[in-house]
């Protein structure tokens, strides 16, 4: 465990390396990042233009519906800056032959192949969104209690294990089919459902989305179930949403890893 | 196929179908991307009709600028159309490319105007697409038939068609001009970005451009809405749209057709001399 | 079986593959616009069998060159000595492990070089590559330093080290490869092509470098390439490789006694020889200026040289084997079958 941690750490010494030394892009990918959120923000603004809530009832008024956003984006800009890079490379490296370079080394593949890339801009996202949740808990009437702090830390784990087991089934489907062109549109389109409360999806064809993305593919549980502890008032039903949250991400994390070796064995025995 | 696109205007029917074949062939092999990748396009439109129908549940207005909720579904439903029509996916990016890898040399070489063989190129793919693409199209329009208002009047539809034929030109022209701006700086990722995102927000692919009228611009009595107007980008998704919704009609329809044309003819324009002077640039300073 | 090291040779084998086979499906992509519709609904595929039932051992301290055409099994076979596929049948040992089991063990023992993928981080200096090469391979400090200094400088690139790996030529690059791979002193090396691209000087101060290293190191390499060059400087065992079999294994030299049954016999003559005259004698002649070259039958050089010198103003006459390329290419072209009863003709 100390060996893959230090490991990690000398890619994210590598990546900070070669960030540093493209300066300029690397301001630019920041901004890049950073237009992309304003963008949404902007848009959430005008939507609370027209309407005092998201939803009847469902207390997503516009300060705890920007902290469900902050949560968002700190969850988000995680996984983009530790494991996104890393599969989007997944591509380049079966089509190559890069992966053969891999499977020779002493280590798990899995770590090797989804956190060799870091990618620091992405961080960008995530100190917005601290900010952001800072603003919008100070603006809101009920402060969370001291319980909910821990929990929001756990929670945002959570999110980012679901997130990462998503990323390696991704990678995995990748490997299979030998290239994945829409590998990013994909994962772009599945997490756009985790970016509004799961109250939205109400109705004949609510309902059955809901239940699919909270139990199938756990995307819902991601941002819904931290933001929901920070930012609305903490109730009792709040803890059965945790355990369901926690026992999401570890549910991800065993089914992603075998789905992971499955394909890494299939490459072995199909390949030349 | 050098000897079929001599004519200087377009390159010759011949050659253009071997494309269209080609690009026919190039789709079916990648069939599982394809297919997926435009059953996912409609999948931000979901979680978008799911929020709006939240903010109507609670609001107490029965309309948004203009949109009741079905409007508003039917609104993204056929920006999805228009956005068809006027992305060009890898265009911009792709001329940079060539420029800077130097490939662009042999478009200088060979008998071909490049501007129109891209436009070829971008024709034959746009209408494969078409072909593929309308059996999802057709099959979630059909689900969503509840949410439009009756079929309007031919002189709507037929204006509907003009702007959308527009919309495609305008598209083109407006991406291509921004790939040579590769002949100027080596790395033109960035001026795309910002372009993409101006795009994003102005073109009304995120909500209808007409939510924007209550919002001040500073100046007296003209509204952000009003300035959008006399742009480009919102004749790439809002207007063919709106049109197509009754949002705008008689003299207004005229004038902002008559705005959108003159766009295409400028930036047909202005990607000509861009051409022009970035191959007179390109061969006086070598690749 | 050629053993450079006597009878200790077999009892330290390293590598022992029995039977060893290898085929895949592949699906024929269709040309042709109704062939592509038709592959909507149905896939052409077929399996091909890119190893058929290899078998060999090689002792430790054998430097060993897979030779073959494009798409003979090479590069399937290194890469199933390596761990990274799974055979479909036969059995393999390297260092005693079964590779496809890919135990950490083993995986930290050889080191696998191709020459045409690139290992190292293209951004960045290669030093920081060896350092990551030093966490996932654990080894001490200390002797990670010395390994490095020596290999270094036994290659001469101590200068390149702390520059960006783009920023070098492909001759550069690859000697830093070599020493990323050999970093933790793997015991076993595997090299796929690596002088493929460079220039001359390259691929000599590679043969050096390699030839050095393997007799300090007592390493055990087993090396794939299409330059003769390389065998002829490193190997002094040769396995040929056709279509997935093994079409011959022994030494290098032997390769020119059992493939070969012409000697090349050039003449320097003082004045423009005469076509005809030459072509009398019977043997295949290529007039070049004043030099002509005969392909002769081994056995009867000694009877018709003479005969050839006679009368003839010769100021120099040389006879030499068949170069090493045209008999390897020979033996590529022949196919298992025909290359076979070859050698037992000449040797009749």
């Amino acid at each position: 465990m100390a060996r893959y941690l230090s490991i990690f750490l000398t890619f994210a010494r590598a990546c900070l390396v070669r960030d540093m030394t493209f300066r300029a892009n690397f301001v630019l990918e920041c901004l890049t990042s950073l237009g992309w959120m304003s963008m949404n923000l902007a848009f959430y603004l005008l939507v609370f233009q027209f309407t005092p809530e998201i939803g009847k009832g469902t207390g997503w008024t516009r300060e705890p519906f920007f902290a469900f956003v902050a949560t968002g984006l700190i969850i988000n800009s995680i996984v983009q800056a530790l494991f996104m890079p890393s599969a989007e490379e997944l591509t380049e490296m079966v089509r190559t032959g890069g992966l053969d370079g891999v499977l020779v080394q002493p280590l798990d593949a899995q770590f090797l192949l989804s956190m060799h890339r870091v990618d620091f801009s992405s961080f960008a996202n995530g100190l917005v969104g601290v900010g952001l949740l800072g603003w919008a808990l100070a603006r809101m009437d009920h402060a969370p209690p001291a319980v909910a702090w821990p929990l929001y830390a756990l929670l945002i784990l959570c999110g980012v294990a679901i997130l990462y087991s998503l990323v390696i089934m991704l990678a995995a489907a990748t490997i299979l089919l030998g290239r994945n062109q829409s590998l990013y549109d994909f994962w772009f389109y599945l997490t756009n459902f985790s970016r509004y409360p799961a109250e939205i999806y109400a109705g004949p064809w609510g309902g059955p989305l809901r239940a699919l993305c909270t139990f199938v593919i756990p995307i819902l549980l991601v941002v819904n179930v931290p933001a929901r502890v920070i930012a609305q008032p903490f109730e009792g039903q709040a803890w059965g949403l945790v355990w369901l949250a926690v026992t999401a991400a570890i549910v991800s994390l065993v089914v992603s890893r075998f789905v992971f070796q499955a394909a890494l064995a299939k490459y072995r025995s199909a390949s030349s | 196929m050098n000897r079929a696109v001599t004519t200087p205007l377009f390159p010759g029917l011949r050659a253009w179908w071997t494309m269209l074949v080609i690009c026919l062939e190039e789709r079916l092999a990648y069939r599982g991307d394809f297919i997926l990748g435009t059953a996912m396009r409609f999948l931000p439109i979901v979680t978008q009709v799911f929020l709006w129908t939240a903010v109507f549940a609670a609001t107490t207005r029965s309309d948004i600028a203009g949109y009741s909720r079905t409007d508003i579904v039917a609104y993204y439903l056929l920006t999805m159309v228009t956005r068809a029509f006027s992305s060009m996916p890898g265009l911009a990016g792709g001329i940079a490319r060539s420029v800077r890898d130097g490939s662009i040399k042999k478009y200088l070489v060979q008998p071909v105007d490049y501007v129109s063989f891209l436009l070829a190129a971008r024709i034959a793919h746009k209408l494969v697409y078409y072909a593929v693409a309308i059996i999802p199209f057709g099959a979630v329009f059909f689900v969503c038939r509840g949410y439009f208002p009756p079929v309007p009047d031919a002189v709507t539809i037929i204006a509907f068609t003009v702007s959308l034929v527009l919309s495609f030109l305008l598209g083109f022209f407006m991406e291509a001009t921004l790939g040579m701006l590769g002949f100027w700086f080596l790395e033109v990722s960035s001026i795309i970005f910002a372009y993409m995102l101006v795009q994003y927000l102005l073109s009304g692919h995120m909500f209808p451009l007409d939510m924007l009228a209550g919002i001040p611009t500073g100046l007296h009595g003209v509204s952000v809405a009003d300035v959008v107007r006399w742009l480009p980008f919102e004749y790439t998704a809002y207007f063919p749209s709106a049109v197509w919704l009754g949002k705008v009609c008689g003299a207004e329809l005229v004038r902002s057709l008559l705005i959108e044309a003159s766009w295409v003819v400028a930036m047909a324009v202005a990607c000509r001399v861009a051409w022009w002077r970035g191959t007179r640039r390109y061969s006086a300073f070598g690749g | 079986m050629h053993n450079s090291n006597g009878e200790a040779g077999a009892a330290a084998a390293v590598i022992e593959v029995e039977g060893l086979a290898k085929s895949y499906r592949v699906f024929d992509k269709p040309e042709g616009l109704v062939a592509s519709v038709k592959s909507l609904f149905h896939r052409p595929s077929r399996v091909v069998e890119a190893l058929k039932g290899v078998s060999l051992t090689v002792g430790r301290g054998e430097f060993v060159a897979l030779l073959g055409p494009n798409g003979a099994g090479k590069t399937t076979f290194l890469k199933l000595l390596s761990g990274i596929i799974t055979p479909t049948r036969g059995t393999a040992r390297v260092l005693g492990h079964v590779p496809w089991e890919r135990a950490d063990d083993f995986r930290r023992r050889f080191a696998l070089v191709m020459g045409q993928k690139n290992q190292l981080w293209w951004d960045l200096p290669a030093a920081e590559s060896f350092r990551l090469h030093r966490e996932i391979y654990r080894i001490e400090p200390a002797r990670f330093e010395r390994t490095r200094d020596e290999l270094v400088d036994l290659l001469g690139v101590r200068k390149l080290v702390l520059q960006p790996v783009r920023d070098l030529s492909l001759g550069e690059r690859m000697k830093l490869e070599l020493v990323a791979a050999l970093l933790h002193e793997p015991e076993v090396l595997f090299l796929d092509e690596p002088t493929i691209g460079l220039d001359v000087v390259a691929q000599h101060s590679l043969h050096q470098f390699l030839a050095h290293i393997q007799v300090e190191r007592r390493m055990t390499i087993v090396l794939t390439t299409h330059y003769m060059k390389d065998v002829a400087a490193l190997c002094r065992r040769a396995i040929v490789i056709t279509d997935g079999s093994i079409l011959y294994d022994g030494s290098l030299d032997q390769i020119v006694d059992r493939f070969t049954t012409h000697k090349i016999v050039t003449l320097d003559l003082d004045d423009t020889p005469d076509q005809a005259d030459f072509a009398r004698l019977g043997f295949p002649c290529e007039i070049r200026g004043p030099q002509v070259t005969l392909r002769i039958e081994r056995q009867r050089i000694a009877d018709v040289l003479p005969e050839i010198l006679r009368g003839r103003q010769v100021r120099d006459v040389s006879v030499e084997d068949v170069p090493l390329e045209e008999i390897v290419a020979e033996l590529f072209r022949s196919g298992s079958g025909q290359a076979a009863r070859v050698p037992e003709e000449a040797r009749a």
